[in-house]
């Protein structure tokens, strides 16, 4: 798929339903969190369909664990599947991480080590999804707190070249490259150079806390110049590009994280010409992808 | 040992070291100026089990308040203790809850705990549940006299009945309205509640008595209505019982409990 623009998009989150329903604020578009409406049914996915049919959607997932050794979750991947039928998404994203081993699930995004065997690994995975899937997908980088003494190369090269050899498309987190850069001592700038532009798909935009001396992707706070500032770095390099501000905790009215979204489509329309950021007419249909 | 086989021993001490047991994934992780490798690794190891607990608290916002803080917190400690989570959808890690209270010492000495935890996870499962259509009672009407006997009942997948020794749901009404809950008292005889989702999604409770909750329970295992005269004969006479367990069939199309008539 080319990349088609959607313009500027928040996460869906329950705090926001009654606002979103009543109110049909002006948001290009919507990410939900795939696993909260993998339900039998009820309210979740009653607001799902109601919101659905105002805005386009992009389904993004925190458990399909595709660096894991265990075997891929087959259970997993149908109900995803079904939930994509549902929801016709423009495109469907999860990590480039591993959440469980031996069917112990941590319910986090945990790093893996950068080197070849785990590029193999991750490649074959990610194409056997996607196979099943009848579509590509989306990756997206992570916020990591440790590295491993047998990685061979550095993040973006690894991350690049997973996505040479599957065939997928890069969810950028823009912040999360600005976490890993601090907690690993690497250059943000450096990263973004590095990835294959016509491979990235979409920006995550989000805040984070100080912890001592770590940077911890908590999703919590606004988001802060200095990612902002790389934001716009990352304009520069890759065009236009679909952004969203994810928000987890500490969530705040709509219409504040709605002014926070007016920030990004301020510095992309300083950043982009008017006809880089018309938002594509593909985008507008369910499906599309 | 290399490729894959590395991969998959890094993963198991990683998670070894998060669910707190001896691991050796320390010496492959690498320390920094400020920071040594356990520091980094206690990020993870801490994330989880914040995780989880909010989780739990999620699900259980009534049995924390009449725990409080301190106690509810042990309940999450020996919860996440012997619970590793072997689920992929976090709405569904705390579903062992009653179980644990049931059996585990000292929860399972009060057993108005294990009672509020059947309470607020029957309403999450009702919260959540298929949606099927509900039966109206004009279908009622359509039934030839003669269907009756073979008549079978398929309820919204919502409907669970809760047995509850004491008065927990009057104990988790007041709590989850902020007020101050009344003293605890053993229910006289052995009391069952119903609870289920309507059609407008909003969820329902009421008491039964002995005759609807034996002939709730025949029904929702999928007995036939000549099963369910047969049991309401032990609380009504052979004149009483037909028009009893019309008006149960009836209420329960009312109360939108039916999503299908077999016969």
């Amino acid at each position: 798929m080319s990349r088609p623009f959607l313009g500027f998009g928040l996460g869906l989150r329950t705090d926001h339903y009654q606002h979103v329903i009543e109110h049909r604020p002006q948001v290009d578009w919507f990410e939900i969190i795939s696993e909260n409406y993998m339900v039998p049914g009820g309210k979740p996915l009653a607001n799902l369909d109601k919101i659905r049919a105002d805005y386009p959607m992009v389904m993004h997932g925190v458990s399909m664990s595709i660096g894991s050794t265990d075997p891929l979750n087959q259970g997993y991947l149908e109900k995803l599947k079904g939930l994509i039928e549902r929801v016709e998404p423009l495109w469907v994203s999860d990590h480039l991480c591993w959440t469980h081993v031996d069917q112990v699930n941590s319910h986090d995004l945990l790093p893996l080590p950068y080197d070849e065997a785990t590029i193999n690994h991750l490649a074959d995975r990610i194409s056997q999804v996607q196979d099943f899937l009848g579509r590509p997908i989306l990756i997206e980088n992570l916020s990591s707190y440790v590295s491993y003494t047998q990685s061979e190369m550095p993040e973006w090269a690894f991350v690049s070249e997973i996505v040479k050899r599957s065939g997928c498309y890069l969810l950028l987190d823009i912040n999360n490259i600005f976490v890993s850069a601090h907690n690993h001592h690497f250059k943000p700038e450096t990263y973004i150079d590095a990835i294959p532009s016509e491979r990235v798909m979409q920006f995550h935009l989000a805040g984070h806390s100080y912890n001592g001396d770590m940077i911890i992707d908590t999703h919590d706070h606004d988001v802060c110049d200095p990612v902002w500032a790389l934001y716009e770095y990352a304009l520069r390099r890759f065009g236009a590009v679909s952004t969203m501000i994810e928000r987890d905790d500490n969530i705040p009215p709509f219409t504040e994280l709605r002014a926070e979204l007016a920030i990004a489509e301020a510095i992309a329309a300083k950043t982009l010409t008017e006809q880089q950021l018309e938002i594509s007419g593909r985008a507008l249909l369910r499906g599309a992808a | 040992m290399g490729g894959l086989d590395q991969l998959r021993q890094l993963q198991q001490d990683f998670m070894h070291y998060v669910l707190g047991e001896q691991s050796e994934i320390v010496t492959q992780i690498e320390s920094t100026p400020v920071l040594s490798a356990k520091d980094r690794l206690d990020i993870y190891a801490t994330a989880y089990k914040l995780r989880l607990k909010e989780a739990i608290s999620t699900d259980y916002e009534v049995l924390h308040l009449y725990l409080g803080d301190e106690q509810f917190d042990n309940v999450m400690e020996d919860y996440i203790a012997h619970y590793p989570s072997r689920i992929t959808n976090l709405r569904y890690y705390s579903i062992n809850m009653t179980a644990l209270l049931k059996t585990r010492s000292p929860f399972n000495q009060h057993p108005v705990l294990a009672e509020l935890a059947t309470i607020e996870s029957s309403f999450a499962n009702s919260f959540d549940s298929h949606d099927r259509t509900v039966v109206a009672l004009d279908e009622l009407a359509a039934m030839a006299p003669e269907a009756w006997a073979t008549l079978r009942l398929a309820f919204q997948s919502s409907v669970q009945i809760l047995p509850l020794a004491f008065n927990s749901f009057e104990v988790w009404r007041a709590l989850s309205k902020a007020q101050t809950p009344p003293t605890l008292e053993a229910s006289s005889e052995s009391l069952n509640w119903v609870l289920w989702r309507r059609a407008d999604l909003i969820s329902h409770y009421r008491p039964l008595d002995g005759a609807e909750n034996a002939a709730l329970s025949l029904a929702l295992q999928g007995e036939s209505f000549a099963v369910i005269f047969e049991a309401l004969l032990d609380f009504y006479s052979e004149e009483e019982t037909p028009m009893k367990a019309v008006s149960y069939l009836q209420s329960w199309i009312n109360e939108e409990m039916l999503s299908g008539l077999s016969y």
